[in-house]
């Protein structure tokens, strides 16, 4: 791989040992991958955030950053975090875990990132179609790249923070026209309707497609949530970047098809709670303004049932321009959560054993990542599982 | 007669151990407890596994990008494996590799290499030793 002279006296440790490590990734990944140079990238957005996800050591390796004076050369933002400071009562977390986050926050800030603290970076600014990102957060990276076509390879938590540190990425992988193109036809037979749907079509095709582009024949005029949701599940099973729909049937590809019963078994598989959930969770990915409204639509003069919780989590930029269905929303005894959400909080310390969920990528770590039971469920069938009758 | 299997070097060093080999991608996050290093993915071949320690031979990651960190996290804790053997190298583990320093291989035939072997991987060579096979 080519680099300018500036770039190798970075990599032999001029400007110090944090931007020559974050030098060294780059190079690493351009190397392995084929890329010819760096690139300049828009911005940059990093996972690894919250510390029930990432733990002591990454801690470790922040601050490593930081105490050599690592500030970011690009716009960047971060993932979410473990909790909600305007929320500390529904989620009454140990003071340790929440001095522990405290710290990786203010890590982040020191290197001069934005503390967005979300996985839906797009709807707060929406990234320009064609313009070269730096973005972690497999859910947004998907996004990115199908539905709002700007270019960016599916960074790690450290990748993406190298290129906020240096302002660049090897040009390899989505930034390059031939790579995005279609490898796979996937025929979806059954006429998909919701989230939920999406999602199970997601988690279906990531796992039997490894790495190769699909482009979806038989959509039906997807949202962009909808579409969200699909990415999202997708990049959970599987390493795919990018997905296409709609667009030209390309002749010779290898085909595959989706049949409705398919889809029935990743729900039936994803749904393992017994019983009535405790929480109802929607935000995963985190909500659009959009779908807030429709949850506060489907709300309205409705009451929580007296054992449960329904948490919706979205960003405080977004919440802040929900204002009036929050207000739908909280009457009727629900949260909007801002900074964090169920998968990445600290779920069972909170008292949360069965989860329902509309989300098919929740539905997909929770159990692990949470050890609790979960239910998928179409957004409607949630809020009346939520909600008394 | 020692068998050597000759990849593509990822990250330079050199680490001898017993295999660990699974035929399935595995995603860090969800898939591997970052407190004891016991693979966790509902129905993975290696279900239940430590990676401590291990020569750790799979196809490739998949799953969350904050894998880089686990894998990070695991090797800071002494609980991560002491060499990583890939068919396919995906930048999540590569990245996660890097960090936290661990030899690495990628396209080798990971099906010639038994469960339980002793091996022994140079990430600068790009080579994989089969010293012996699993006893008994």
């Amino acid at each position: 791989m080519y680099l300018t002279k500036e770039e190798e006296r970075i990599l032999e440790g001029e400007k110090g040992w944090a931007y020559q490590t974050a030098m060294k990734v780059l190079v690493k990944l351009g190397d392995l991958f084929g890329a010819t140079r760096l690139i300049p990238v828009k911005s940059a957005h990093i996972s690894g955030v919250s510390y029930k996800t990432i733990g002591d050591a990454a801690t470790e390796f922040l601050e490593e950053i930081v105490k050599a004076g690592g500030v970011v050369q690009v716009k960047s933002t971060i993932n979410p975090a473990g909790f909600d400071p305007e929320h500390l009562k529904e989620m009454p977390i140990p003071e340790e875990y929440r001095a522990k986050q405290t710290r990786i926050l203010n890590l982040y800030k020191r290197m001069k990132i934005e503390p967005a603290l979300t996985c839906t970076p797009y709807y707060i600014q929406r990234p320009e179609a064609g313009s070269h990102l730096a973005w972690a957060e497999s859910s947004a990276v998907v996004y990115a790249n199908s539905v709002l076509k700007a270019w960016t390879n599916r960074e790690g938590g450290p990748s993406a923070l190298a290129s906020a540190l240096i302002g660049k990425t090897p040009n390899y992988g989505m930034h390059r026209a031939e790579n995005r193109q279609a490898e796979v036809l996937v025929r979806v037979e059954p006429e998909l309707k919701g989230e939920t749907e999406y999602g199970a079509l997601g988690i279906y095709v990531g796992k039997i497609l490894g790495g190769k582009v699909p482009n979806f024949i038989g959509l039906r005029g997807p949202t962009e949530s909808e579409l969200k949701h699909l990415g999202a599940a997708l990049a959970s099973t599987g390493m795919t970047p990018i997905f296409h729909h709609g667009a030209g049937h390309e002749e010779g590809l290898e085909e595959v098809t989706v049949e409705e019963a398919d889809l029935k078994g990743v729900v039936e598989e994803l749904s393992t709670a017994s019983g009535e959930p405790d929480m109802v969770f929607i935000g995963c990915p985190h909500c659009s303004l959009g779908e807030i409204e429709r949850i506060a639509r489907l709300m309205r003069g409705r009451k929580l049932k007296d054992d449960i919780k329904l948490w919706v989590c979205t960003s405080r930029y977004v919440r802040d321009k929900a204002r009036v269905h929050v207000k739908v929303i909280e009457a009727a005894g629900g949260h909007v959560i801002c900074d964090t959400c169920a998968v990445v909080t600290w779920l069972r310390e909170i008292g949360v054993e069965r989860l329902m969920t509309n989300s098919a990528k929740t539905a997909y770590y929770a159990p692990v990542l949470n050890k609790v039971g979960v239910a998928l469920a179409p957004t409607s069938k949630c809020i009346d599982a939520a909600c008394k009758p | 007669m020692i068998v050597e299997l000759r990849g593509r070097p990822v990250v330079a060093g050199k680490a001898r151990g017993v295999a660990l080999v699974s035929k399935r991608p595995l995603s860090f996050l969800g898939g591997v407890d970052p407190e004891s290093g016991v693979i966790t993915e509902r129905g993975h071949d290696v279900e239940g596994r430590s990676l401590r320690g291990v020569v750790f031979c799979f196809p490739h990651g998949h799953g969350s990008t904050v894998g880089s960190y686990v894998l990070y996290s695991l090797a800071k804790r002494g609980l991560g494996p002491r060499a990583i053997v890939n068919v396919e190298a995906d930048p999540v583990v590569v990245v996660g590799a890097v960090i936290a320093g661990i030899p690495m291989v990628d396209q080798i035939d990971i099906n010639l290499i038994k469960d339980g072997a002793l091996v022994e991987v140079d990430g600068s060579e790009g080579t994989v030793k089969i010293i012996m096979e699993k006893q008994g």
